[in-house]
């Protein structure tokens, strides 16, 4: 049933923008929880794209929005939380829609895997059964649900596919079931995977070839990707494009590949000489000063200027418009100075 | 008193030949936990001055390792010799002895403190048990070594909690250099910190180390962490070193089809996932 899916587009990932919809679509969101004087912003004017088939990034250090946006996609905001601005999924409106309009698009066109892949899976439930589950949402008749379920398994490379669909979670590594995981996000065939940090819990080299797998059933299903991590290594390894997110904003987006040669903004560059590297001659790190901040905490005008090395007195006047630098998106007024 | 009293002559080398006698020494260190063996006959040297890495998986004995070396977990068997002498025995003076010599610090130090004491206050309090002194001297020196990891006096002031994780890492370290320890063990101290304040911390430890010429051993599962802040490592697998060497050597040249494999998994420009199974195949096949 995997290979009857429409093939994966071959354009290039940034191109297709005007032809086909849009994985996903969030214009100019903001957020915020509270009221009058006790209100809390939580993300400002944030607009992200996944193009069809696309793997997208969205960086930054923790409490900068990262999860908060990626979740906003299935309409999942914080309790009594307003929002402003556009988010749209394989053309359904998410922030209009209806509690049955976003339960069907989360059992059909969006899925979701978390960093804990043992929060998402019900602890006293077989795994053949979560499986199923999905596919019987979606209308796969129980004989039909049960060979796919099987299929899966052995697609995400767990062993021994028959009898793992009779064991429980606890029976299973983190790394094995978080295959699961993505076994189950994947079933439904989506056309947008909300991916927020997978792999942060898992070694190294399950990491890997975790990733092996998600990029492999994403080009075989066509899926867009949005992929949520604090590691900047790991999102320009795998993205095609990657945000840069800083105190509840983007700050920056880029091609992932040239994210490490052409930073634009001053976090960027920051970020990249705080972190040590295997690769290359032994560099020296820089640590930034200060600490990441929330949007509600940070400072007026650029979040960034109380740590940014380049900050002047105009950066305390506006938040920085988006504008563009080589391949970059950036919102600094003085991105020639981070690279020329 | 105890045997080691007996044999204190590596306290008398460290004024004078100091550079050559290691200031930790762990030989054929055996950990069982039932029928699983954590750590599998692990010995390795650590000299005055230096920095030591423990790389591995989860799972693969370094936490363990970490915890018999700080004489919180006995070995099954072999020993630890630290300043020259053996670590022995779990009473309170042999472990007041061990504490005033080695420190720990651990991956959340959020557990550590007491969550009704101000940061200063627990700071001072093992200087208390190993260091004689006025409450005013220690007073004073809780503000000199708050000052030395980046700490204001209103942090000092503060509840654990009222501090974010990068200060409490700080006030951790602070906390162990009171006693003036020759060794620090730290286990993941930076594995849960933004890479921003990560590197605060480790640029902090590396001047530490240049100024007061305390010694490292820094466990951790990230070769680019462990790449920075050491000089030597070894590589653990399920309990057994299977690489060891200058820490540059072992990342520009490894020798353990298991270091390849690590190394290559890390994600990077051109990262070739294929390449990591083939690394995997070649780890399975030995
Ligand atoms: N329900 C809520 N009410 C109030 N504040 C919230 C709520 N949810 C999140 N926040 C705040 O919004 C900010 C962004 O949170 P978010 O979870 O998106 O961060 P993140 O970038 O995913 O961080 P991490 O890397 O730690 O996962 C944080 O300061 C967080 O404390
Ligand atoms: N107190 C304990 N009781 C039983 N098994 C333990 C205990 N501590 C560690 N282990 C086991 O020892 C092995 C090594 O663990 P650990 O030293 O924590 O590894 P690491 O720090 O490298 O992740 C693991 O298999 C772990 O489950
Ligand atoms: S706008 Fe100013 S403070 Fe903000 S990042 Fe650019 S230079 Fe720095
Ligand atoms: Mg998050
Ligand atoms: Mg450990």
């Amino acid at each position: 049933m995997l290979a009857k899916k429409t093939p994966a587009r071959e354009e290039a990932p940034d191109g297709g923008a005007g032809t086909r919809r849009d994985a996903l679509g969030i214009s100019r969101l903001s957020l915020a929880v509270g009221t009058g004087e006790s209100e809390i912003p939580l993300l400002a004017d944030v607009t992200v794209r996944v193009g069809r088939g696309e793997t997208v990034g969205l960086v930054g250090e923790s409490g900068s929005g990262k999860s908060l946006t990626a979740r906003s996609a299935l309409g999942m905001l914080p309790r009594g939380a307003r929002a402003t601005g556009g988010v749209t999924v394989s053309g359904v409106d998410v922030l209009a829609a209806g509690y049955r309009e976003l339960r069907d698009l989360r059992r059909t066109r969006v899925s979701m895997i978390f960093q804990d892949p043992r929060a998402s899976i019900n602890p006293v439930r077989r795994i053949g059964d979560y499986l199923t589950e999905g596919l019987r949402a979606r209308g796969v008749p129980a004989r039909g649900a049960a060979e796919q379920a099987l299929d899966l398994l052995g697609q995400v490379g767990i062993r021994d596919p028959k009898g793992a669909m009779g064991r429980f979670p606890h029976e299973f590594s983190g790394g094995m079931l978080q295959r699961v995981v993505i076994a189950g996000a994947l079933s439904t065939e989506p056309e947008l995977l909300l991916a927020d940090e997978p792999t942060t819990a898992l070694d190294v080299t399950t990491q890997a070839e975790v990733i092996g797998l998600l990029k492999e059933m994403q080009r075989a299903h066509g899926t867009g990707m949005l992929f949520v991590t604090h590691d900047l290594d790991l999102a320009a390894a795998i993205c095609d494009r990657v945000y840069v997110m800083y105190a509840g904003r983007i700050v920056e987006e880029s091609a992932g590949a040239s994210l490490f040669g052409a930073p634009a903004h001053p976090y960027t560059r920051a970020l990249l000489e705080a972190s040590p590297s295997v690769h290359g001659g032994r560099a020296e790190i820089k640590a930034i000063r200060g600490r990441p901040r929330a949007l509600a905490e940070a400072p007026s005008g650029c979040a960034f200027r109380d740590r940014c090395p380049l900050a002047g007195d105009e950066c305390a006047e506006t938040v920085p418009a988006h504008r563009p630098h080589g391949t970059s998106l950036v919102a600094c007024l003085r991105p020639e100075q981070v690279t020329p | 008193m105890s045997t080691g009293d007996a044999m204190s002559t590596g306290d008398a080398m460290s004024t004078g030949d100091a550079v050559k006698a290691p200031v930790l020494s762990a030989t054929s260190l055996v950990k069982r936990f039932g029928h699983v063996t954590a750590v599998d006959d692990v010995s390795f040297e650590l000299m005055p001055g230096a920095s030591l890495g423990i790389v591995g998986e989860s799972g693969s004995g370094k936490t363990t390792t970490a915890r018999i070396l700080a004489g919180l977990e006995q070995p099954t068997s072999g020993t630890v010799t630290l300043d020259g002498r053996a670590v022995e025995g779990h009473s309170r003076r042999a472990r007041l002895r061990q504490a005033r010599r080695l420190q720990m610090i651990f991956q959340d130090p959020y557990g550590s403190f007491d969550p009704r004491q101000t940061i200063a206050q627990s700071i001072a309090e093992p200087m208390r048990l190993h260091a004689p002194g006025s409450r005013k001297e220690h007073r004073a020196r809780v503000d000199e070594l708050l000052d030395q990891v980046g700490l204001s006096s209103r942090a000092g002031q503060s509840l654990p909690r009222d501090l974010s994780g990068g200060q409490r890492q700080r006030a951790a370290i602070a906390r162990a250099l009171g006693v003036a320890p020759r060794v620090l063990v730290l286990d993941e101290a930076v594995a849960a910190l933004d890479v921003s304040i990560q590197a605060q911390i480790l640029t902090l430890l590396d001047d530490l180390r240049r100024d007061t010429g305390i010694s490292y051993v820094f466990v951790s599962h990230d070769l680019a962490v462990v790449r920075y802040i050491t000089d030597t490592a070894i590589v653990m697998r399920h309990g057994r070193i299977v690489e060891r060497g200058e820490t540059e050597q072992i990342l520009r040249s490894p020798r353990h089809p298991y270091t390849r494999l690590l190394l290559d998994s890390i994600p990077s420009p051109g990262w070739d996932l294929d390449r990591v199974a083939r690394d995997r195949r070649a780890l399975d096949l030995l």
